[in-house]
């Protein structure tokens, strides 16, 4: 407490003396102040009479109030008054109203307000002066509530739960808004009758507010207040309007709670619903739709092939399948590129030593024709590529699946059909310019095919020439087993074995096709190294003259699809050679690599390397490459 | 107060839209009268602008600039528009012919123009200042200055009407009598010479609004 003096006051003539302590406040807040000294404590303060508010409510008139504080009773009562001085003035004037505006309060009236010109104004007495205040009317203007409030309604919802309300208002009465002196904004706040909170909206100019999504249920209540458009302090609120919907005859439901959309139980049930049609779907014996929803996974396997059938060993009947594959397929080829691999089954390289590839050659006498054998294999990703009602066994009937075209099926076909295909082809001479002209025309397609994919359907140019070559050779079957193919002479790099004559053809082969067949047309062929050393080791061999559009053949000719589709022109004319059967040919019986799935490499036991540029690895070399090896 | 600038840049657009609309307005009588209506509003909206905007920069500059603290004492500031002699009352607005208040807010535009542009100028070398109120200052004289234009311009229209006489011919005046005002406004401090702008910014909103009334002819101004 700051410094203090403690007086005692006594009052009264001998008889009647009353005495009280005070205690006066030094460096009171407003000056000396002074404290009656009580029982309680200093709670009871002297109060000065103060200046509360001065206000205009509508920039024509103010009015000032003060209070009168307990000085009054303590010392001699005096009169308050307030005096006011304009800025032009000289000296202070009495307030000329002090009735109207109600107890301790000033009414000033049009004439004596000016507006935008400073005021002060003091509450003093005879002797002192209690509060002064300077203001300017223009600043102090707090306008009056609005009146009339009313509101009506504007829609329902559909459920009969939620309406919307208009509430209009007039302004206040005192303020000239229609002349537009004053600029009021309005703010209304409103609330349900038992909540505590108001709700506002932000100030606007107009007097309707639209309230959307009451509750009909719930009554409201509803208040504005406003001010002027510049200032921030806000007017008295006007009077509560109260709302309630069941005075205007609407019916409303009586909601106790309000219906919301059961989320849970949706989630629940679509749950539900979903493992109940998952296991539905796996415990169906509809395949269809099993096989639909879960699609099978594809199981690397070949067409046709049952893999049981190689670990078994039939290797004949693998053989026939395979052959029976080719000749079947030059008959699709045209219209389809897709291609499956095959894939020897290296698990058993003895059994394909054991068995001489002659053998199983010569075991097939003609050319089969098959259809998708895939279809046997419900497990195989093939099984998508035939149409699902594929006679499973037929596998002489005609193939609805795509034509499995590669070079290799093709090679293999060709192998026993080399003769054929030579023989048919000096036999039949207007084959071969079909033959050399699928050939020129299918390798762009084949080669690029081959290159984009790592499991690529291509169709090998070779497969082109089968659709003619498939008639020849059947036609020819009775030559077909004059060649004694002992040797693996090339692997496309589509995977097909070639297998080379162990002697020379005893059958003239004016017109075969070997490696000078085609001309490195396929701009993206890639042949494997190996295979083109083959090739060129081979063609080195042929005993027919390749010609560049001359299906010349030597009788020793056999040509690999390789052959055919890599050796060109270029090869032949270089490699010419007098047919010669009894140079050795190179054994390819052992198997070198295995690039699966383009095919077996196998080991030449002696192989001349014509062109030192490549490596011995067997790298990839593009048809120009090819192009270049092959002078 | 980026709504407030937006409002000014409205605000500017709003007074090129009222020249256009004053060059490009309809011969027709009976819409002409609602078209000078039309403008009255558009300037009636640009002054509650400035009249916004400079309350919210005397804010900042209170602020930043403590007030004295004689405040009890009689206000020390004294505008240099003191000494024109306005209406005070809207009776007296309300009273006084109206090329007179025409005239009286031109006046008060033109004694603005040149005070404003030097406390930009001023103003700007405050450091403590932050860049909104430095904004707002500027924005507050070019206003200003596009509100004379406007205010012109529908003067000119109202003359060409006949709605008020042409005696009103003494740019001149206002002219010499804005010059010899500036040299008391470079007395002031910045805070007090914001409130006497904002004093008068509000005038001059409140004598549009009567003038816009009064042309009215239905209505009771």
């Amino acid at each position: 407490m700051t410094p203090f003096l403690q007086v005692m006051v006594c009052s009264g003539d001998g008889a009647h003396t009353g005495c009280t302590t005070l205690i006066i406040d030094l460096c009171g807040k407003q000056g000396i102040q002074i404290y009656p000294k009580s029982a309680k404590g200093c709670t009871d303060l002297l109060r000065w009479p103060q200046i509360s508010t001065c206000r205009s409510p509508e920039l024509e008139t103010f009015s000032c109030y003060w209070t009168d504080g307990n000085f009054y009773n303590l010392t001699a009562p005096g009169t308050i008054q307030l005096l006011y001085m304009k800025r032009n003035d000289e000296d202070w004037k009495e307030c000329p109203d002090y009735i109207t505006a109600g107890e301790n309060s000033c009414y000033f009236n049009t004439s004596y307000t000016s507006i935008w010109i400073p005021y002060c104004v003091k509450l003093a007495n005879k002797d002192e002066v209690f509060d002064e205040k300077c203001f300017s009317v223009d600043e102090i203007v707090l306008p009056d509530p609005p009146v009339h409030l009313n509101w009506t309604l504007l829609n329902t919802s559909q459920t009969g739960i939620h309406g919307d309300i208009q509430v209009r208002w007039d302004p206040p009465p005192t303020a000239d808004v229609q002349k537009g002196w004053i600029t009021l904004e309005y703010e209304l706040q409103y609330k349900e009758v038992n909540e505590t909170k108001w709700k506002e909206l932000e100030p606007r100019l107009s007097t309707m507010v639209p309230l959307y999504s009451l509750k009909m249920g719930r009554d409201y209540e509803i208040r504005v207040r406003s001010r002027q458009r510049t200032s921030e302090k806000f007017g008295e609120f006007s009077e509560v309007l109260y709302v309630s919907f069941s005075q205007t005859g609407i019916e409303f439901v009586h909601c106790a709670e309000e219906i919301e959309f059961p989320w849970f139980l949706v989630v629940i049930f679509g749950a539900c619903g979903l493992a109940v049609t998952v296991i539905f779907i796996l415990l169906s014996k509809q395949p269809r739709i099993k096989m639909l929803i879960f699609p099978p996974v594809p199981v690397p396997k070949i067409k046709g092939i049952d893999p049981d059938l190689l670990k078994k060993g039939k290797l004949d009947e693998v053989n026939s399948i395979l052959a029976s594959h080719d000749s079947y397929k030059s008959q699709l080829y045209n219209d389809d590129l897709w291609v499956e691999f095959i894939e020897l089954d290296i698990e058993d390289p003895d059994e394909k030593n054991r068995v001489s590839d002659t053998d199983r050659l010569l075991s097939e006498g003609h050319l089969k024709s098959h259809s998708c054998l895939g279809a046997k294999d419900d497990d195989s990703g093939r099984a998508s590529c035939c149409e699902p009602d594929i006679p499973e066994t037929d596998f002489s009937a005609s193939d609805t699946c795509d034509a499995i075209s590669d070079i290799d099926q093709f090679k293999k076909g060709t192998e026993k059909e080399e003769d054929l295909l030579c023989l048919d082809r000096r036999d039949n001479d207007e084959s071969l310019p079909t033959l050399a002209n699928t050939d020129t025309q299918r390798p762009h397609t084949s080669t690029q095919s081959q290159n984009s994919q790592p499991w690529p359907p291509f169709a090998d140019s070779i497969d082109l020439a089968s659709p003619s070559v498939h008639t020849q050779l059947s036609n020819q079957n009775s030559l077909t087993n004059t060649d004694f193919y002992a040797q693996v002479s090339d692997i496309t790099p589509a995977g097909s074995v070639v297998l080379s004559p162990g002697q020379k053809s005893k059958v003239g082969r004016a017109k075969c096709e070997g490696c000078t067949r085609q001309n490195f047309t396929m701009d993206s062929a890639y042949f494997c190294e190996a295979d083109v050393k083959k090739c060129i080791a081979v063609t080195s061999h042929e005993e027919y003259e390749p010609h560049v559009q001359e299906q010349s053949c030597n009788e020793d000719a056999y040509f690999t699809a390789e052959s055919l589709t890599t050796t060109g022109v270029n090869l032949g004319t270089s490699t010419a050679e007098t047919p010669n059967s009894e140079m050795p040919v190179p054994d390819y019986t052992s198997i070198h690599i295995v690039h699966s799935p383009q095919g077996l490499v196998l080991n030449a036991t002696a192989v001349p390397v014509p062109d030192k540029e490549f490596n011995v690895s067997c790298g990839y070399v593009s048809t120009d490459q090819l192009n270049k090896i092959m002078p | 107060m980026a709504p407030a600038r937006a409002a000014g840049r409205a605000g500017a657009a709003a007074a090129l839209a009222l020249l256009w609309l004053l060059v490009c307005a309809p011969r027709n009588a009976g819409s002409r009268l609602l078209t000078v209506a039309d403008l009255f509003d558009r300037v009636i909206r640009h002054s509650g602008r400035i009249h916004s905007l400079s309350t919210a920069l005397y804010a900042e500059l209170e602020k930043h600039f403590p007030p004295r603290d004689n405040e009890l004492g009689k206000p020390a500031r004294k505008c240099h528009t003191s000494g024109m002699l306005t209406p005070n009352g809207k009776e007296y607005a309300q009273k006084i012919p109206r090329e007179e208040l025409t005239h009286l807010i031109l006046k008060l535009l033109q004694a603005w123009k040149e005070p404003l542009s030097h406390f930009n100028q001023h103003i700007e070398h405050h450091q403590e200042l932050p860049d909104d109120s430095l904004s707002k200052a500027k924005q507050i004289s070019n206003m200003v200055h596009e509100l004379k234009t406007g205010v012109e311009k529908v003067t000119e229209k109202m003359q060409s009407m006949g709605i008020i006489s042409n005696s009103l011919n003494g740019m001149a005046s206002s002219e010499a009598t804005g010059l010899s005002i500036s040299n008391e406004a470079n007395m002031m401090s910045d805070s007090d010479f914001i409130h006497c702008f904002r004093r008068d910014s509000n005038k001059v909103q409140s004598y549009l609004k009567i003038l816009k009334c009064r042309i009215m002819p239905e209505s009771s101004c």
